[in-house]
């Protein structure tokens, strides 16, 4: 199964994406980030002590973070944001904590952590008018350092808000792992 | 009080203030954390400055206006999976759609866990775009590694206090001076640790977490709670 979590508020390419993977026969689950209620982390720590995997914030994240742990595949779909992702899908990203390995390991000379379900794939898609050079390596970056810090794989791809079609048709190609 | 008077009083205070006028912006939910530590340190050096608070709930629009109404602006804020947390962009995505700025001085601070630079940079590279974007003047950043162990107390904890401390120190003139601060600064202060050391530390901060969920009477072994 596939989970997509876009924002859709300028545009909807998180919906285009969903079509495209339904018809090749993809199950997917879409929520969109900028309709359901999520609040901002509190940083409070309860789900690396005292409620240890579990957020104790009772919002639609309750609803969300059962998805990811049993997916194959997660997407983000964002405008780039400042050369990252909007606030909607940073809400969802920031509240994700309880469902990584609180452990440490080490990869490639380096400390990381990890998700407690390793063999997700992590796909980020940022999207805007005419991104600058330093935006898209920016955005590509903060997916980079993601799979680092969650130890998984995945792609990051970046669109122009007049591309076609044809261009998420590639991108869902690009993501199905069947 | 109203939004024009609000903005009256503060233009007001830019005559009389100059260049004491220093917004610091603590991006953190946690009011007594290293972000807040961070910030007092910078008023306690360079003599003043507001220190504000993002709100968690509800508009972020005053914040937003006294970010217009600074000559300076100080944020500093923790670094959750790779770069600052979700309230600070949606300030940021507010401020940039209210606009209005006109050339004030931005520096950024971001605090994580991992002793590397790259782990946490990407929210620097923010507030550069967003400064870019908004008419404001980028003056540079300070990215602190192993921040989150300190949890508040001073620099003078830090693992690697010796380098640190006084980095972080220049910084805090760069602000003072008004000039723009380099990379070099943390850079220089913030050596990756090697292969042995990286490799006891895994060890170490893993013991800690283990025993702590243990404490809590949890397994870390557990299945995914959802």
């Amino acid at each position: 199964m596939t989970v997509i979590i876009s924002d859709e508020s300028k545009e909807r390419w998180g919906s285009a994406l969903e079509k495209e993977l339904l018809q090749s026969g993809t199950q997917v689950v879409h929520f969109i980030a900028n309709a359901i209620n999520v609040e901002p982390c509190t940083s409070c720590g309860s789900c690396g002590g005292k409620t240890f995997g579990r957020c104790v914030i009772q919002d639609d994240m309750q609803t969300v973070l059962p998805k990811i742990v049993t997916c194959r595949a997660l997407v983000l779909v964002s405008p780039a944001v400042f050369g990252g992702v909007s606030r909607h899908i940073k809400k969802v990203m920031d509240r994700m904590m309880p469902i990584a390995d609180p452990r440490y390991r080490v990869s490639d000379g380096e400390m990381i952590k990890g998700m407690r379900n390793q063999k997700i794939l992590y796909h980020m898609i940022g999207f805007g008018d005419k991104l600058s050079e330093a935006e898209r390596t920016a955005f590509i970056s903060l997916h980079k350092e993601n799979c680092i810090i969650m130890n998984v794989k995945g792609r990051a791809f970046i669109l122009d808000s007049n591309s076609k079609t044809d261009a998420i048709k590639k991108i869902a190609n690009e993501v199905s792992y069947e | 009080m109203n939004k024009s008077e609000i903005l009256h009083m503060s233009n007001n205070k830019t005559d009389t203030m100059n260049n004491s006028n220093i917004l610091l912006l603590c991006a953190s939910p946690r009011r007594k954390g290293t972000s807040a530590m961070l910030l007092e340190r910078i008023r306690s050096v360079a003599d003043g400055g507001e220190l504000l608070f993002l709100p968690q709930k509800g508009s972020l629009d005053e914040i937003a206006q006294a970010m217009q109404n600074a000559q300076t602006i100080v944020i500093s804020g923790p670094c959750y999976i790779n770069t600052y947390p979700a309230r600070l962009i949606e300030l940021l995505e507010r401020a940039s759609s209210i606009g209005g700025f006109s050339n004030q001085k931005l520096y950024g601070i971001i605090n994580g866990g991992m002793p590397y630079i790259h782990t946490h940079r990407h929210g620097l590279t923010s507030l550069q775009l967003f400064a870019e974007q908004n008419s404001l003047s980028w003056q540079g950043g300070f990215v602190l590694g192993v921040g989150a162990m300190l949890d508040g107390q001073p620099l003078e904890k830090h693992i690697r206090r010796k380098k640190i401390a006084p980095a972080f120190d220049l910084f805090i003139q760069h602000i003072k001076k008004g000039t723009s601060a380099p990379d070099s600064l943390y850079e220089q202060a913030q050596v990756p640790p090697g292969k042995i050391v990286t490799y006891l530390f895994s060890k170490l901060l893993t013991v800690m977490v283990e025993k702590r969920i243990k404490n809590h009477g949890c397994d870390v072994n557990e299945p995914n709670w959802y």
